[in-house]
């Protein structure tokens, strides 16, 4: 799929593409239609936790069900944070920063991770996700602890001469769409990295790693680099989080966010590639819907989860695709799903 | 650190131990022999403890009564969910994660919705406090500790000694050897959750008694469990109650010298540098 490409498949790429510019257009309007801030703020939320989920897939490529995730969004959240608090550096630095540092703070852990596979990753990266999140509550002095961390900067108005200033602190829209284009503009990253060279090395190394090394793919090293830009945009989502929320507390980086990544990409579909986005726009979304009802979201959300497992084998994008089979008589044919 | 705090730790070490052991026994079990990583078993724990705590207050039943009771149908339950949520994906370990999270997010907002999550505290098994020189103990960090290592006693008896027991134990070498010896596995696999699930409900209504019950009191005990059963190893049964005291000792002694962050911090960092020397545990075999 990388070098030659058969008219077909491009012509399937370029109805993907459209595809995704048709919502991002329909994405545009929202704010059109309503101002509402509780509406674009969970339109907000959703994206972040998109783009964090989508690099959590990236991770998964590559064979390594990482159950750290949260905490690296929580490393990019707390470095862009303290930076821009302390320090006083504008966010739009920060932020970058912010995924530079969880990118090597990823590399550096990941490096000894990369000796043990399958479940015995998953639960080290687990551990590393509860160590991270005790590191914060030990480092009191700069994190906040338990208290949280407030006054967070908010992403700091853009004016250039000639047109209207863009404040990011008035109302949720400029937020709106700089997280829409955000999240736009990862995705397209993932999915050029994913089917690039290095994306193939790491499904190779996912369906058979004695297989792909045998064939001259460096496996420790291929997946170091999957580790790593996972977390990349996991400490940007978590920066843009910081910066847009403007209070950080370490809970929301804990067990259990690291876990509902986890299963906002496997529920989505963990076999395609805007499975993770299906699915964050399912768990987020929908859990919002029966708000009122509160105590009685996580109902909704275990039986979403639910309804996955025993009637979507494929996860929710599974159905789009089974779908299009059907549609067209051509689609793809399904690849059994090899995440594990 | 004086004589009294000195007893008092080791007191605590023993008592939190048989605690956490009780859990992730039953943890390892499930993970050894049907070979899932049962994230509920924590939720479950937590379920005993609240039913527990309402036979005894809502009923008015004896408190051993309801002890008994709250680790039956606890271990109804497992059944139940080995039936009808494990057995249909035990190939699929995506699936596993999601089901088993699932359960965690339902059986805690049911707890949540029908109880509530304020913090509540099942009444004294054995009300009052020994003393033992300059040492006090309450009762119930006793009864915890007795009753927990009774349990554990007869549980590794009924592994070791038994024939059911032997089967669960040729299940987790090899399971399709095990099949093939003529084994019966899916009895095997309900009869394993069943227990290990009573064995969690008992430690979750000793622990409501002896600290306090909260419909998220699972999610700590979780990350106990987990570590346990990696210290031990995988495929290591005996090896959890090495690793069971090393972390119950560690978790009632650090908090003397350092803060409780710090404290998961140490813990956690074991685990993982012991994982990646030694990714079979302590006392497992190569996997």
């Amino acid at each position: 799929m990388t070098a030659r490409r058969s008219p077909n498949s491009k012509r399937k790429e370029a109805k993907k593409l459209l595809a995704a510019l048709a919502v991002v257009v329909l994405l545009c309007l929202l704010p059109f239609s309503t101002t509402s801030p509780y509406y674009l703020h969970t339109f907000i939320i959703t994206f972040i936790y998109v783009i964090s989920a989508a690099s959590l897939r990236t991770i998964l490529l590559s064979g390594q069900i990482s159950i750290a995730h949260g905490a690296f969004m929580g490393v990019g959240a707390y470095a862009s944070a303290i930076l821009a608090k302390e320090l006083d550096w504008s966010p739009w630095l920060t932020m970058p920063i912010g995924g530079i540092l969880a990118m090597a703070f990823g590399a550096t852990t990941g490096y000894p991770l990369t000796r043990v596979r399958a479940i015995y990753f998953s639960m080290v990266s687990l551990f590393l996700g509860l160590a991270i999140v005790a590191l914060m509550g030990v480092l009191q002095g700069i994190t906040g602890g338990d208290i949280g961390m407030i006054d967070i900067p908010p992403l700091s108005t853009i004016a250039i001469r000639g047109l209207p200033a863009v404040d990011f602190g008035a109302s949720k829209v400029p937020s709106y769409y700089f997280f829409l284009i955000l999240t736009f503009v990862v995705l397209l990253i993932l999915y050029r990295i994913e089917h690039s060279h290095v994306g193939m090395s790491w499904k190779a190394i996912a369906q058979s790693y004695m297989v792909a090394s045998s064939v001259g793919v460096n496996e420790s090293g291929q997946r170091l680099l999957a580790f790593a830009v996972g977390c990349f945009f996991a400490g940007i989502a978590g920066a843009g989080y910081a910066h847009y929320n403007m209070v950080l507390t370490r809970s929301s980086f804990g067990f259990l966010p690291s876990i509902n990544l986890l299963i906002y990409v496997l529920v989505g579909g963990a076999g395609s590639f805007i499975g993770p986005v299906v699915g964050t726009a399912v768990l987020v979304i929908v859990p919002e819907v029966f708000r009122s009802l509160k105590a009685f979201v996580p109902f909704v959300f275990g039986g979403i989860m639910l309804f996955v497992v025993f009637f979507m084998r494929q996860g929710i994008a599974g159905l789009f695709k089974q779908l299009s089979v059907k549609l067209s008589g051509t689609g793809e044919k399904e690849m059994p799903s090899r995440a594990a | 650190m004086t004589p009294e705090t000195a007893v008092q730790t080791v007191a605590n070490t023993l008592m939190l131990s048989a605690m956490y052991i009780l859990v992730a026994l039953g943890f390892a079990l499930l993970m050894n022999i049907l070979g899932i990583l049962n994230f509920a078993h924590a939720a479950i724990y937590m379920m005993g403890g609240y039913i527990c705590f309402e036979l005894i207050t809502l009923a008015g039943v004896n408190h051993w009564a309801a002890l008994l009771i709250a680790a039956v149908s606890v271990g109804l339950l497992g059944f139940f969910i080995e039936r009808f949520f494990f057995r249909p994906f035990l190939k699929n370990m995506n699936n596993i994660v999601i089901i088993t999270l699932a359960l965690i997010v339902i059986l805690e907002a049911t707890v949540n919705v029908t109880v509530g999550s304020f913090i509540r505290r099942i009444p004294s098994f054995v009300p009052g406090a020994f003393r033992f020189g300059n040492v006090s103990l309450s009762g119930d960090r006793i009864a915890a500790f007795v009753i927990g290592s009774l349990l554990l006693l007869a549980a590794f008896l009924f592994i070791r000694k038994t024939r059911t027991g032997m089967q669960m134990l040729a299940i987790a070498q090899d399971p399709e050897a095990a099949e093939l010896q003529g084994i019966h596995t899916r009895r095997i696999f309900a009869l394993t959750t069943a227990i290990g699930c009573a064995l969690a409900g008992v430690s979750g209504s000793l622990m409501g008694a002896v600290l306090s019950l909260s419909p998220f009191m699972g999610d700590y005990m979780l990350v106990k469990a987990i570590e346990i059963v990696i210290l031990a190893g995988i495929g290591s049964i005996g090896g959890v109650l090495i690793g069971g005291l090393i972390l119950g000792a560690l978790d009632a002694s650090l908090p003397l010298f350092i803060g409780g962050s710090a404290t998961d911090l140490i813990g956690l960092c074991i685990v993982i540098v012991l994982l990646l020397f030694r990714p079979q545990g302590l006392f497992g075999h190569e996997a």
